[in-house]
């Protein structure tokens, strides 16, 4: 297992040597730079100013010369300094990753609450009412555009009902007494951009339990448990739904490794303060410094999640072993 | 199971409260987010652009220079009437005031103006703003190691002399003999007695002065501060928080709380606005299309808003690219402009908030005229867009698009991808000039191309349409001078896209540079312009305008449609 585990991370680690580097490459092909995006913001920079920004920004440099200083530079603990918001990596990637964090998490697990459940009762009375009702919702989810989502809910609960706040973060100003008040504030901002979010992951998620159920309900064992007489809950629970998890610990650890990546449509939509916002406005400003920390982030997460995946499949299914 | 649904509550709540408990910035008041009455305790003002670090030297944002005039001043700047006005400085240096004076040395002329700042003018700690905090701000942007952007508006400055009895009195001695040496509205002061620690042990690494200065570290020291507000809370992405500076020089603000939040989506700015997360649309977010509907659904619904409309100085314009073969013909160009109907053009899709562009300079500027006496104007008629084509030898063809020797008279009209309004104009223009037998086929591409590649390494076939931003009296130089015409020898320098070269505007313009009369710089350049219009090396097609929303009750909020924006008067704005 421990050989396993050391042969996956150094397998991860080389992946995203080359993947950075092909990143970076990809970036510097890009038209413009960042001093063409002041250009744009000041037409009084003169020629004199162009070279010497470009210069000072090491961006009349080779692309291989420039990828080993980031790497010289992120190897001793300085993740550099944000050309568009001028100030260091590390100060401003951390408030945005919280925010990601805490809207994905919050998403992911609302989803999860409401899918399972859904899927299960879909997959106990196949082809029913319910069955079919509950479908037609999960296809819908599926379907509907998250930005056109975010919009409606956005008119309805904001604007026409005010019961909730249109975008944002948590209330600018607001003091808070204790922790449960701020709990409540910020919560309150979440609600809109938590629904928009998980809509589409509670149909995909419902849609892959109440398949695994189906089919792990159609098992021999399950028979078995019936005919000795267990409870409808320890059959359904212990031996049917621990055997459909597999295929849904696949999905949670493909969606986990996203936790950090942003959504970005629903964050600008509701002006929250992710990091998906701070990711797309870096590669569009050629903001190297952010987007490629970003970057190694998100492919970090999609590897470890995958090998904590394939950890968790010996757990749930002991017949799975690593050598 | 209800029990790791309890946990798992837990946890989340917990987990939520401890990941977000260092953004909170605990303040007396607590504002009702949905339901709010508009008072002059607090305004929420709402901007679609991202903003970053306040250090005046570093910054380049849109929104954050928006910003930067709440909470800086600098010795000169342009008021809402399109004037230069004194604003830290006591007046404005010139000739004929005897501030200025133009002496030679060596048979060298050499230019210097007295300053004196303001008596009252003080940073937010009290310490006072003096010519050591201009002269350390030259010195921290002349400095290889510091990213400055337009280093040119710090190093005009020679060298500076300050008076030995009063800190606040200078002379500055400028590296040129240029008659906007006064025009120093983006020379902004540093707080000395703060930076200049930071500097010196951090200047002498690459951008060590950037990473380390207090505008980064500690952003809400009221000491970087000499405006009517100062900065009390900064969420990078999301918002900024200010108050009144209760030791700025001038008229005490009247709003108690200022908060800047970024919507980042244009399309949600209204709902925003309508739920009462915002109170106020500034000048960097409604598109003018979303404001004219807006504008109608307030007059539908009568909501308690206003828009506000100001022509501002930005000129929508189609750079011709005159090495093109049938470009290179004058009387092309000439019939290609008078085949726009841009009254038409602007009521149609502007409903007319958008004035109809005569040439680059805009209507707020001095330097505007319309006198066609003094430049050539080309009223729409499509009759004459027929002769001059006919008369080009561009015959009507079977399919209702001109020929000659064989080719098609086409053109590839290119813009910016995703750019509604540009778009239709373009799909606008394709119909007008269809109507004389010039077929335009459209090409757009992301806006970092087509300025990144195509407009930069002039790479567009013919036609390239996007704007211009340029403030008032201000020399077209790098637009219109053949020098600056990108090559690959230069670097792609330059923004004379079109190849204009007019050996006549070459040296008009370099007059201008060195014209002290203002009666004189305008003759010269109401003659460039003659040129410019005669010559049509671009097709003018409309001054585009700001657009605000805000609240009824909002007093003393003027719209300027200059680079210096409404905030530069923010001390005057007031809720009744």
């Amino acid at each position: 297992m421990t050989t396993f585990i050391l042969r996956r991370l150094l397998q991860t680690l080389v992946v995203i040597v080359i993947l950075s580097y092909v990143c970076f490459g990809l970036m510097t092909l890009m038209p413009g730079d960042p001093v063409e995006m002041m250009i744009s913001a000041n037409p009084k920079i003169s020629t004199e100013d162009i070279v010497r920004l470009r210069e000072f920004y090491g961006l009349d440099q080779p692309v291989y010369k420039r990828y080993l200083t980031w790497v010289s530079d992120i190897t001793s603990g300085d993740l550099g300094y944000s050309r568009t918001y001028r100030i260091p990596v590390t100060e401003m990637m951390g408030p945005s990753l919280r925010a990601t964090f805490i809207l994905s998490v919050t998403s992911l697990v609302f989803s999860l609450l409401v899918a399972i459940p859904l899927g299960i009762a879909c997959a106990l009375k196949p082809n029913s009412k319910l069955d079919y009702t509950i479908n037609l919702f999960n296809f819908a989810g599926i379907s509907l555009p998250s930005f056109w989502l975010g919009i409606v809910l956005i008119i309805i609960f904001a604007v026409k009902l005010g019961w909730l706040p249109a975008g944002g973060y948590q209330t600018t100003g607001m003091s808070y007494p204790s922790w449960w008040n701020e709990v409540l504030d910020k919560g309150k901002y979440l609600i809109l951009p938590v629904v928009s979010l998980s809509i589409q992951s509670i149909g995909r998620f419902s849609r892959f339990v109440r398949s695994s159920m189906l089919e792990s309900l159609r098992n021999d064992f399950i028979r078995t448990a019936r005919a000795k007489g267990m409870s409808a809950r320890v059959v359904i629970w212990r031996h049917a739904f621990r055997n459909a998890l597999i295929p849904l610990v696949t999905i949670i650890a493909i969606s986990f490794s996203s936790i950090f990546s942003g959504a970005l449509i629903t964050e600008t939509l509701f002006a929250y303060p992710g990091v998906g916002r701070l990711i797309y406005s870096s590669i569009m400003g050629n903001d190297f410094n952010v987007a490629m920390i970003s970057f190694v982030i998100s492919v970090s997460m999609v590897l470890i999640m995958n090998l904590v995946a394939d950890i968790l499949y010996g757990v749930v299914d002991p017949r799975i072993s690593y050598k | 199971m209800k029990k790791i649904g309890l946990v798992t509550t837990v946890l989340a709540l917990s987990l939520f409260v401890g990941c977000t408990k260092k953004d909170a910035t605990t303040t007396a008041e607590a504002p009702s987010t949905t339901t709010t009455t508009l008072t002059n305790n607090e305004l929420k003002v709402g901007i679609s652009q991202e903003f970053e670090n306040f250090n005046p030297l570093i910054a380049s944002m849109m929104a954050t220079t928006y910003m930067q005039r709440m909470v800086n001043r600098t010795l000169v700047v342009i008021d809402a009437d399109g004037k230069w006005v004194p604003q830290l400085a006591k007046q404005i240096p010139t000739l004929e005031n005897g501030g200025a004076k133009i002496t030679e040395k060596g048979g060298k002329k050499i230019l210097t103006a007295d300053w004196e700042i303001l008596e009252n003018a003080v940073w937010g700690d009290g310490k006072p703003v003096i010519c050591e905090d201009f002269e350390f701000a030259i010195k921290v942007a002349s400095s290889p190691n510091v990213g400055v952007g337009e280093k040119e508006t710090y190093t005009q400055v020679k060298s500076m002399v300050i008076d030995s009895k009063n800190p606040k009195k200078c002379t500055f001695t400028y590296d040129k003999v240029k008659w906007d040496f006064y025009q120093l509205g983006t020379l902004f002061p540093l707080p000395k007695h703060l930076e200049e620690p930071v500097f010196k042990k951090f200047g002498g690494q690459k951008e060590g002065y950037e990473k380390n200065s207090i505008y980064s570290k500690e952003p809400t020291n009221v000491g970087l501060y000499n405006g009517p507000y100062v900065l009390t809370e900064i969420q990078l992405g999301d918002h900024v928080t200010f108050t009144p500076n209760p030791k700025f020089y001038g008229e005490q603000a009247k709003i108690k709380k200022i908060i800047v939040k970024l919507i980042p989506n244009t399309g949600t700015l209204e709902a925003n606005l309508r739920s009462g997360t915002i109170d106020l649309i500034s000048v960097l977010g409604l598109a003018l299309d979303q404001a004219l509907a807006f504008d109608k659904k307030i007059k539908e619904e009568k909501l308690g808003y206003t828009v506000l409309f100001q022509p501002s100085a930005v000129y929508e314009h189609i750079d011709l690219n005159l090495d093109h073969p049938a470009l290179k013909d004058i009387r092309v160009r000439k019939a290609l402009h008078f085949a726009i109907n841009k009254e038409d053009l602007v009521n149609a899709l502007f409903e007319g908030k958008q004035q109809p562009a005569l040439h680059n300079i805009t209507p707020n500027d001095p330097w505007y005229t319309a006198d066609s006496s003094k430049i050539v104007t080309y009223k729409y008629s499509k009759r004459e867009a027929d002769r001059l084509l006919d008369e080009a030898g561009w015959k009507m063809g079977t399919d209702g698009i001109r020929t000659k020797d064989g080719k098609k008279l086409s053109f590839t009209l290119m813009t910016t991808a995703g750019n509604k309004t540009r778009e239709l104009v373009q799909v606008y223009l394709q119909n007008q000039w269809k109507q004389v037998g010039v077929e335009v086929n459209s090409k757009n591409e992301p806006a970092r191309v087509f300025f990144g590649e195509t407009t930069k390494k002039r790479n567009f076939d013919s036609m390239a349409l996007f704007a211009w931003i340029s403030s008032p009296e201000s020399s077209p130089k790098s637009t219109f001078s053949s020098k600056n015409i990108p090559t690959a020898k230069t670097g792609w320098s330059g923004q004379n896209y079109m190849g204009w070269k007019n050996a006549k505007v070459d040296t008009l313009l370099e007059s201008l540079d060195t014209e002290f009369k203002p009666e004189k710089r305008v003759e010269i350049i109401h003659e460039v312009l003659k040129a410019y219009t005669d010559e049509v090396p671009v097709l003018p097609l409309y001054y585009r305008s700001d657009v605000a929303v805000i609240p009824t009750q909002m007093k003393g909020y003027k719209l300027t449609g200059h680079q210096f924006p409404e905030t530069n008067e923010v001390e005057k704005w007031t809720v009744e």
